[in-house]
């Protein structure tokens, strides 16, 4: 009994942390659907791009690793400042649904640059942590728990209150939610959105190259990474698409889910479920809760 | 520049179309003297909105588009401007249904107007304590959010949150949309104060004719995208025609500017 309820535990913990990888990169769609009210296609090549430009740096350049990844952080903000003059300026006042079309192009874009400059093969990435259970907490606890996964949920915490202290706190933090309220009445007493723009898509940018980093450093960094976008589509509509805390939830219940389901039930269909069972919460959600468990607006269909 | 024209704003003869096709204004030429309170008047669809945005350059974010005539504001033509190029020079609209963050709190919602202003933390609440002034009520509301504030609040939060871009005029859309006749005349006074106060000078799109009159200097009537009448806002209350359009002391069945006009040509060809 005391057994199983231990595989229990441990199966939810994993679960949990590794929810908190899909809560990575399901707040930098936030950030920007926030702003712009748009779901922005291009966060999975993002995140491919960001990961792969940091393993560049470090094995092509051997640039240090703090090093390497500030530059990436850098040229998020580059790509998000590049993102805001030769894409979103020129569509300021065309509808959402161009610029959902754009960034289904600038995701192409980004994926294309990404192999041009860096090559197509899959890369290692060592962060200096495996992932392995920690022996500390395996033998005093009995649980199995990933030290990546330990990590990533820190991680993942200090990236939250980051973007917590920034919004609530800070003045272009309060430019942003009055964006995200209504851009027109923002801009009416001066709120210049270009600077929102900036700020919200090279936060995403950075977010981008965290979540890869996490991801990258399971999987390897490679160009299924785009599609964890994908991965992010249950997370965003359990949470709400407007909702920073409803990504982190989301992403949470998703981890959870899916590593129970698989465990518990997965054996009855002959395993392998985690790859579409919060495919199934969210259509639940999409029935009975379409703005999810914190948004704020009705979920735009894309 | 500075402006020695006894004019802040001075639009001639301006149309302006939607999508380059729909013609929503026709010839609109109005001023607003510095330090006065003018009043743009008209039905739904007449063109208040519009001229508004025209001046405010907020057109732009809708498709909109002045195609002719020029609108001049504190001495500098304006054309390619933005919304928030025009926050800067002074120049701010409080936009048609109060627009609110309704997911900021009051006080949040009252600083955001300041966001175009470089002020330290210690300016902000000083500007903020002079903004309670002329709104008791929303002091005492300060922490609420906004969405869960009644109309008249709201509507009181959309002027402060303008005031504290510290415009030199203000563009007031309908601000008594859809209120109690209590908290208009509440509105206005508050409008007037700042007027008198603050020395911002007003140019104020209204259906409340009789109010909005009462409480400015000068008026325009507009019907489908031109001006029909315009003087002083004495004259106004006093012109026949304004009474029975506007203020439904209705002798016949005429229903608008033109219908006038097409009655009085009539009247003149029988006595001919």
């Amino acid at each position: 009994m005391v057994d199983e309820l231990l595989f229990f535990m441990e199966v939810l913990v994993g679960g949990l942390l590794a929810g908190t990888m899909y809560s990575l990169v399901a707040l930098g769609f936030v950030l920007i659907f926030k702003a712009s009210a748009t779901f922005n296609f291009s966060q999975g090549a993002m995140v491919f791009f960001s990961v792969l430009a940091f393993c560049g740096f470090m094995q092509d350049f051997n640039i240090p690793f703090v090093l390497a990844f500030i530059l990436a952080a850098l040229l998020m903000v580059v790509v998000g400042l590049c993102t805001e003059r030769l894409v979103l300026r020129p569509l300021m006042n065309a509808s959402e649904d161009t610029v959902l079309m754009a960034t289904i192009g600038l995701g192409y874009v980004l994926e294309g640059l990404a192999q041009a400059a860096w090559g197509v093969e899959v890369r290692r990435l060592d962060l200096g942590i495996g992932d392995f259970p920690v022996p500390w907490i395996a033998d005093n606890l009995k649980l199995f728990i990933s030290a990546l996964d330990i990590t990533a949920g820190f991680v993942a915490a200090i990236m939250i209150i980051g973007l917590f202290l920034l919004f609530k706190y800070t003045k272009i933090g309060l430019g942003l939610r009055a964006v995200a309220d209504d851009a027109g009445a923002a801009s009416s007493i001066g709120i210049p959105l270009k600077h929102i723009m900036l700020l919200v898509w090279s936060a995403a940018g950075v977010v981008a190259l965290v979540a890869g980093c996490m991801w990258g450093a399971r999987a390897g960094v490679q160009f299924a990474l785009v599609d964890l976008a994908l991965k992010a589509l249950p997370v965003l509509i359990i949470g709400g698409f407007s909702s920073i805390p409803g990504a982190i939830i989301g992403g949470l219940i998703i981890g959870a889910v899916e590593k129970v389901l698989e465990v518990y039930i997965g054996p009855f269909f002959g395993g392998a479920i985690e790859g579409w069972a919060p495919y199934v919460l969210a259509i639940f959600f999409l029935l009975y809760r379409p703005e999810g468990l914190f948004g704020e607006k009705i979920i735009r269909r894309v | 520049m500075s402006n020695n024209s006894a004019n802040i704003l001075d639009i001639k003869n301006i149309e302006v179309r939607y999508d380059n096709v729909i013609l929503a204004l026709h010839d609109v030429s109005l001023k607003v003297p510095k330090g006065k309170v003018v009043a743009l008047l008209g039905a739904n669809g007449a063109g208040k909105s519009t001229t508004l945005k025209a001046v405010s350059t907020m057109l732009a974010s809708e498709r909109g588009k002045v195609t002719n005539g020029s609108i001049e504001y504190d001495g500098n033509a304006i054309d390619k401007q933005t919304p928030s190029q025009m926050v800067g020079l002074g120049m701010v609209q409080v936009l048609e249904g109060r627009r609110c963050f309704g997911h900021l709190t009051v006080e949040e919602n009252i600083i955001s107007g300041a966001y175009s202003r470089k002020l330290s933390k210690g300016d902000i609440n000083q500007e903020l304590e002079k903004i309670y002034t002329y709104f008791i009520r929303l002091k005492e509301r300060r922490k609420s959010q906004a969405a869960f504030t009644s109309g008249g609040e709201q509507q009181m939060i959309a002027v402060a949150r303008a005031m504290m871009a510290k415009p030199k005029m203000l563009l007031l859309d309908e601000p008594t949309m859809g209120l109690a006749p209590q908290l208009v005349a509440e509105i206005f006074n508050i409008v007037k104060e700042l007027n008198t106060k603050e020395g911002v000078s007003i140019l104020l799109a209204e259906q409340n004719t009789n109010v909005a009159l009462k409480n400015s200097d000068y008026g325009y009537i507009i019907e489908t995208g031109r001006v029909m009448l315009d003087g002083t806002a004495e004259s106004l209350l006093n012109d026949d025609k304004v009474k029975e359009l506007y203020l439904g002391i209705s002798k016949k069945g005429r229903k608008n500017f033109r219908d006038v006009l097409k009655e009085e040509s009539l009247t003149k060809k029988r006595s001919n």
